[in-house]
């Protein structure tokens, strides 16, 4: 027998079950949330919440492309810092710069994930140290970017951001947006070879991928995703803040992993972490709704959201055959 | 035999303290198909990736159509026309077989969107070659994870014809093939010779040599042995090359194998490389006599003094297993490779789900619960697969003989004396004949056969009253061997009970007072004495004795 | 087209001698580049204060390289959290009275190994992913912090403590050093002359030969855990002799500093090889480095850049990973 192991020890159904259990958590989620939140589907509480779901569903789809390509990339959300406010110091409040700002922003997060992709790719570097130390570097220059939070936004961006067309609002239809961005990206060969490049790059590299080029490209959309990311937190704030986006890294990585992909790579996909995301978010919704104690919140908080990675993660379990 | 399409020469490679080719040369030309032989670590594999750009030798010279070709990696390898189905696959479980089939050369429309529908077409017009080799329809969507192994491995074969290779290169492509999908792929092969194409066929299987293949080039120890017609050459010419000058034995040919219908299946029996012929029967049946003359042959079941009674053992690839072995019995495994054999010996150290039966050890229960327990209990196991699952290739050559037995010399179970532990570990390395230079060197830099002496080693500290051995001789030079097979009666004479599986039936044959055939799980033959010859392994494992069962 | 399995090994091998005096050397390099751009940065008070900044992070690796030795992707990214709330408990059960010392390290200690008995069941009898599952552990420390607390930290160190932290012991040296270097000791013994430590590292080099070789993988990974966090408790209860009084996020910054520390050490991120020595001077590295570049002027924004830059050429020094291509 010379069929690898690994090819025989994929569990199909496993894939589908992380899918479902997703899917499962999100509804209970909602539900909870309805049952506790007043107005959860009223207008302003929907729009509300979109608008603070987006930056995190943006940078969970920049994650899962480099998680999806056996890489991890922890330096995610000094890229939203950096990219934020460099994007600020452009439109500097000024309607008319924002096509430019929005531009800069994107430059700066694809030069970003190209670092981080030569690093990896290239020197070959352990992405969790090697992302690790380009953070110092990007959220340094964050901070001579923009040294206190300040600059501001154009006021009709932040309004339009939390308005609604037709009833849907803004940020629902920005995050079916992003879905619809990582569908077309999804039809490129780029993104085939991610998905070849993380499941067995052995094989990869002997069917003729370009194995040290798909992963840099991995890491460079990832900075895209973070940029994204980064202009709907200017949207949702308003303004610039060198420490935003310290909070995202983790998160990020924790939506992929509730979304079902695998760390391992070459499995899941966006899909999962966008719904993973939003479970993240919610979870803290309810916890803040529920009438827990201010003081016990994040640790019902943290509690719920280790229960719901032991969830996804239970597809795992059922492949515990030792040895053999 | 006019230019040679392909001249490789003088090819070199080193992995770490291996010499994995040392000069091997090959000439072959369009529209041929050249066999490249050889034992175990011959370099058979190394010389197929250099040529496919996965391994860049170290030196030596690859000329394709008289031009010297520089191939740095897989690019340059499809660029000069070739293309290779690997011995590990190079197929990525998590895509669809479509997607496999054009990995790396995938139809795009502009600017890198993928063509699905092209995709789709040229991975059927590949597969449609094959389409006899799949029950059903071709599986396009399936994800290639899914497929069983003889289907993966056509997709293998299928995704490199689709490249459309002017040399071609097979390694072990049949090894997972059942008849029917051999035949498939043996008329595609002709059909590329017919136009002209290259085929490189690496095969352990003789038989299908013969029948498919115009030339064979003979690797021995990294270095080109020879090259012949196969028209003027017969078995025992080509496995004296691949041998060489092996002591006391003259290759004979098959007819030997009484029972077996043709040296087809006979080989088929014979395990991962070929060992053609009966030679070692006229030596083995003396020596399993002598031995069984020291013992009292064991009976039916339940006899008193059995060391080791296995009752009704039952996993997910096991049925019914069961028998009984005495003290200083060497019981061997046999059976076509994979019907169970390696599971048996997992499910005994309590490494494999055991769903129902049970084991006693001594007239006591033999937890199979669990590899600690079992240890414990005086089981060990030298696993088949050494890389993976037998040693720790990083850490020192001392650790690796510590580790089994640490626990009894260790303070309170927990503080190891440096000086203890080394004389333990010396202690083995002496009994055991282990070459090396020091003790704290990684096990990694040994030998493969003094490597293979350090996994037996690593339990001999403990007097262990149970010894599983999963093909313990694999991948392991002659001598080495032999020095194994006295390890192996060693451990007998001291009493405990030997559970040998091999693919090698000479060797089960040479050592074994009882061999238990196994087919599909279950036990369906038991050999003993004067019986256990190779022939009667070989009929055995394909069930062609008049006893099927027991 | 795998290699055989003695490849990779053997150019890890290479590697082998070279990661703990190529750090050393490092740091002595770090030390006079920092004496020639500011004199007096080599003097004998500097170096004695900054190995005391290192000894916190010293402490903390610990239980990092012992879970990183561990392999399978084992890393403990709740260890500075842990490390804040065991600074938390100590303070405030201790609350500045030397009496409440035992109690209190004992209790703080206590729980930041139920913290890591928590974290190791997760990874490995649910299977979370070390990442992940530290990774969310945080949150949940970071709740329990909360709660605790009640969004104030209170107390404060025993004089007892702070002297041994900072109190000059033996030639003018801090009492803390000699801490450090009695638990640096016991994690070399732990790790090279222990049951424990062997089953570690075979644990790591090689997860299903050991399962095949009759050692207690399991409950090896979870004492990995158990020992990471109380490590990490250690050197939180060190940091608040040091700093005598909390706040509530007093350790947070050492969570992937102490894993450069390890990779730096040379310790394999993948398992398997390393050990405590490494971490050590890991630790100095990094912690000469950042008085470096405190001691220029130039200023926090590019202090953090020149840190990440450094970083990633120290790191291109250590932990490459193996070529597709042999």
């Amino acid at each position: 027998m010379n069929v690898p192991a690994r090819l025989r020890d994929l569990r199909w159904a496993g894939v589908q079950l992380s899918g479902v259990a997703t899917v499962a958590m999100l509804v209970v989620a909602v539900a909870v949330n309805t049952a506790l939140q007043p107005n959860f589907w009223g207008g302003y509480a929907l729009t509300s919440n979109f608008a603070t779901f987006v930056p995190l569903v943006a940078i969970a789809i920049g994650q899962t492309v480099v998680v999806l390509s056996g890489g991890l990339d922890l330096s995610l959300g000094a890229q939203v810092t950096l990219a934020s406010v460099v994007a600020v110091q452009v439109v500097d409040g000024r309607l008319d710069r924002l096509p430019l700002a929005a531009a800069a922003a994107l430059g700066v997060g694809m030069a970003c994930g190209a670092l981080n992709g030569l690093v990896v790719a290239l020197l070959r570097l352990q992405p969790i140290v090697a992302t690790f130390a380009t953070s110092f570097v990007f959220s340094g220059l964050a901070l001579v970017v923009l040294p206190t939070p300040g600059g501001s936004v154009p006021i009709e961006v932040t309004t339009a951001y939390r308005d609604s067309v037709l009833g849907v609002p803004v940020a629902l239809l920005a995050i079916v947006g992003l879905a619809l961005l990582w569908r077309v990206l999804r039809g490129h060969r780029v993104l085939r070879h991610v998905y070849a490049v993380g499941g067995d790059a052995e094989a990869a590299y002997a069917s003729l991928v370009p194995v040290t080029r798909t992963r840099v490209w991995a890491y460079v959309l990832g900075g895209l995703f973070a940029a994204l990311s980064a202009l709907a937190v200017l949207a949702n704030t308003g303004s610039g803040d060198p420490f935003v986006g310290n909070e995202l890294t983790l998160a990020s990585v924790a939506a992929v992993v509730l979304g079902g992909t695998a760390l391992a790579g070459g499995r899941g996909g966006a899909g999962g972490s966008i719904l993973g995301a939003m479970v993240l978010a919610l979870v803290t919704n309810i916890v803040f709704f529920a009438d827990v104690p201010t003081t016990y919140r994040q640790l019902v908080n943290g509690a719920v959201i280790i229960l719901a990675l032991a969830l996804a993660g239970i597809p795992a379990l059922q492949k515990r055959r030792p040895a053999a | 035999m006019s230019t040679a399409l392909l001249e490789m020469t003088g090819v070199r490679k080193r992995y770490g303290g291996v010499q994995a080719l040392d000069g091997a040369s090959l000439t072959a030309v369009r529209g041929e198909v050249h066999a490249l032989l050889g034992p175990n670590g011959s370099g058979k594999s190394t010389l197929d990736k250099t040529l496919a750009g996965t391994v860049v030798p170290d030196s030596g010279e690859i000329r394709i159509d008289g031009a010297v070709a520089r191939i740095g990696g897989p690019r340059d390898a499809h660029a000069l026309g070739v293309a290779a189905v690997y011995q590990q696959l190079s197929i990525v479980g998590d895509l669809t077989v479509t997607q496999n089939v054009v990995l790396g050369l995938e139809p795009a429309r502009r600017w890198g969107f993928l063509d699905h529908r092209a995709a789709r077409d040229r991975a059927g017009a590949a597969l449609e070659r094959f389409a006899a080799a799949f029950s059903g329809r071709l599986p396009l969507d399936r994800p290639a994870g899914s497929l069983g192994p003889g289907e993966l491995q056509i997709v293998e074969v299928a995704k490199a014809l689709a490249r459309g290779p002017r040399i071609l290169v097979l390694d072990e492509a049949t090894a997972s093939l059942h008849k029917e999908q051999v035949e498939v792929l043996f008329e595609v092969v002709g059909e590329l010779r017919a136009a002209g194409v290259l085929v490189l066929f690496t095969s352990h299987r003789l038989d299908e040599v013969f029948a498919l293949c115009d030339r064979a080039t003979v690797l021995r120890n990294g270095r080109t042995a020879g090259t012949v017609e196969l028209a003027d050459t017969d078995e025992a010419e080509l496995v004296g090359l691949m041998v060489g000058d092996v002591p006391h034995r003259a290759p004979r040919r098959a007819p030997a194998t009484t029972g077996a219908p043709a040296p087809t299946e006979a080989f088929v029996g014979a395990g991962p490389e070929a060992r053609p012929g009966a030679e070692a029967e006229a030596e083995a049946v003396p020596g399993a006599e002598a031995r069984a003359g020291a013992e009292a042959r064991p009976g039916a079941e339940a006899v008193p003094g059995a060391r080791l009674e296995v009752r009704g053992l039952t996993t997910e690839r096991l049925r019914d297993v069961g028998f009984t072995a005495r003290a200083g019995e060497v019981l061997g495994l046999g059976g076509l490779q994979g019907q169970g054999q390696s599971e048996l010996l997992l499910a005994l150290f309590g490494a494999a789900r055991v769903s129902a039966g049970e084991a006693l050890l001594d007239g006591r229960p033999l937890p199979l619960t669990s590899p600690v327990r079992a240890a414990r209990a005086g089981v060990a196991l030298v696993p088949g697969d050494r890389g993976r699952q037998g040693m720790f290739a990083t850490r020192p050559i001392q650790e690796n003989l510590s580790l089994a037995s640490m626990r009894r010399r260790a303070r309170a179970g927990l503080a190891l004396g440096a000086a203890a532990e080394r004389s333990a570990a010396r202690s083995m390395v002496e009994r055991l004949r282990i070459k090396l230079g020091s003790l704290a060197d990684p096990v990694s830099t040994l030998s493969g056969g003094n490597q293979q002496k350090v996994v037996i080693g690593k339990w001999l500290l403990d007097r262990p009253r149970v010894v599983l051995l999963d093909d313990p001789t694999k991948g392991v030079d002659v001598a080495a061997k032999e020095e194994i097979y006295a390890i192996v009666r060693g451990l007998a004479d001291d009493g405990a009970v030997v559970i040998l599986n091999s693919s090698d039936n000479r060797e089960l044959a040479e050592l074994s007072d009882r061999v238990l055939v196994l087919f599909e799980g279950a036990v369906v033959e038991e050999l003993s004495g004067a019986a256990i010859t190779e022939g009667r392994l070989v009929a055995g494992a394909l069930r062609l004795a008049p006893g099927e069962s027991l | 087209m795998s290699a055989p399995t003695v490849e990779a090994p053997r150019r890890v091998l290479a590697w082998r001698p070279g990661p703990v005096a190529l750090a050393g050397a490092i740091a002595v390099a770090l030390v006079i580049a920092g004496e020639l751009l500011s004199p007096g940065f080599a003097g004998y008070g500097q170096l004695v204060n900054l190995m005391r900044v290192a000894a916190f992070l010293g402490v903390i690796a610990i239980g990092q390289t012992i879970v990183i030795i561990a392999g399978g992707g084992g890393v403990d990214l709740s260890v500075g959290k842990v490390a804040t709330f065991a600074a938390i408990i100590g303070s405030r059960v201790m609350a500045g009275d030397d009496a409440g010392i035992v109690p209190a390290v004992a209790l703080a200690l206590l729980v930041s190994a139920g913290i890591g008995l928590v974290n190791g069941l997760c990874v490995t009898l649910l299977r979370i992913p070390p990442f992940v599952m530290t990774l969310g552990m945080i949150g949940v420390v970071q709740g329990l912090i909360l709660a605790y607390t009640g969004g104030q930290a209170s107390g404060r160190a025993a004089p007892a403590l702070t002297s041994l932290v900072n109190g000059r012991v033996v030639g003018d040296l801090p009492g803390l050093l000699f801490l450090w270097l009695l638990l640096g000791l016991l994690a070399v013994w732990l790790l090279r002359r222990t049951t424990f430590g062997w089953n570690l590292f075979a644990v790591g080099a090689n997860r299903t030969a050991a399962e095949l070789t009759g050692v207690r993988v399991n409950r090896t990974l979870i004492v990995a855990y158990v020992l990471s966090a109380t490590f990490a408790g250690l050197g939180g209860i060190l940091l608040l002799g040091y700093t005598e009084s909390v706040f509530l996020d007093l350790a947070d910054q050492y969570m992937l500093p102490s894993v450069a520390a390890v990779v730096i050490g040379g310790t394999l991120l993948a398992g398997g090889i390393g050990g405590y020595a490494g971490t050590a001077v890991g630790a100095i590295v990094l912690t000469v480095l950042q008085g470096l570049l405190t001691t220029l002027d130039i200023g926090g924004a590019g202090r953090t850049v020149v840190n990440g830059i450094v970083l990633l050429v120290l790191l291109s020094l250590y932990g490459r990973q193996r070529r597709l291509r042999s």
